[in-house]
């Protein structure tokens, strides 16, 4: 599934107000319980956390990408948050993370959910892009950055 | 694919979507009328995720948990096309098979030698990237055999209702 399919304007939050992990994960999961996408943000919260403890989902070049599956959705959900400035996320290179994409999908989706992650990881790749999306200004603008990277052509 | 006076064998790419069972439904009245044999081939998408173990968004365990639940999706769109078949007489032979999805579907039309595949409703193309990356755009094009793609779910329901 294409980014773009799964994130809107509304989705997305530029400026982060927290800067602790598990207040990051809780601030994007505001996002999509606010959007009525969870039944159980709490339950949600946990679910994630708990892949969370696995390993940290920050990744090398200022990416995070928490998620995990839950019972509190029944469909794929996502959003995405931004920092400009970069948060510690305990990622990978050790480097601040800038963009958070969450995902969270059904026990019994997962074939939507691999191919999401999957889409974030070619996007994670394109510096271009991610460097834009850090900078944009707005989620619509954001919006646009992300339905761009995915159009453009090879 | 070899020289046949007509079609024996009919193969149907099946995904875990409502589109992979309109075009087994397809398959199966095409199956009947030509008196072919269908294969039904599902492809559970290892190289995605072991390029997300990779790129460390997926640890280990998580891997294979997905894999399994990749593995049950299929076995069960497998069986659900299975039913169809038989419940028209047509025989059918059914293969879960695991890798890069373009390259098992390809290598199982080339070994069973089929002589139509038959897809679901390809993805609205965006842009000229989705030709490049999208599985069954680049299965339809690359198959060495005729391909078609089935797009009306409802006409086709009611065709399989008939048959």
């Amino acid at each position: 599934m294409k980014l773009s399919h799964l994130l809107t304007p509304s989705l997305i939050k530029v400026g982060i107000e927290n800067n602790s992990k598990e207040q990051i994960i809780q601030e994007l999961i505001n996002i999509v319980a606010e959007e009525g996408l969870v039944t159980d943000a709490d339950q949600a919260f946990m679910d994630v956390m708990a892949r969370e403890l696995q390993q940290s989902t920050g990744l090398e070049a200022g990416i995070a990408v928490p998620h995990g599956k839950s019972i509190s959705v029944s469909d794929l959900v996502g959003a995405l948050a931004i920092s400009k400035e970069g948060i510690d996320f305990a990622s990978l290179d050790g480097q601040p993370s800038h963009l958070f994409f969450l995902l969270i999908a059904p026990p019994t989706m997962s074939g939507p959910h691999v191919r999401a992650l999957a889409n974030i990881a070619k996007f994670s790749q394109n510096s271009r892009y991610r460097n834009m999306l850090t900078e944009a200004a707005t989620p619509e603008e954001a919006f646009q950055i992300i339905k761009q990277a995915e159009t453009e052509d090879v | 694919m070899s020289f046949k006076l007509r079609p024996e064998k009919i193969m149907v790419f099946v995904e875990a979507n409502e589109e992979s069972i309109t075009a087994a439904q397809y398959a199966v009245c095409l199956a009947r009328w030509l008196e072919c044999e269908l294969y039904a081939v599902y492809v559970v998408d290892i190289k995605t995720l072991q390029d997300l173990l990779k790129a460390k968004i997926f640890v280990e365990m998580e891997e294979m948990d997905y894999e399994r639940d990749l593995e049950e999706d299929g076995e069960r769109y497998l069986n659900h096309v299975r039913d169809l078949a038989e419940a028209k007489g047509v025989t059918i032979h059914t293969e879960l098979c695991k890798g890069d999805v373009v390259a098992e579907m390809l290598r199982n039309v080339e070994q069973t030698d089929a002589d139509l595949l038959v897809m679901g409703k390809l993805e609205e193309p965006e842009s000229r990237r989705d030709f490049y990356y999208n599985d069954g755009e680049r299965i339809f094009r690359r198959t060495p055999c005729p391909a078609i793609i089935v797009k009306e779910d409802e006409p086709v329901r009611m065709m399989y209702e008939q048959l």
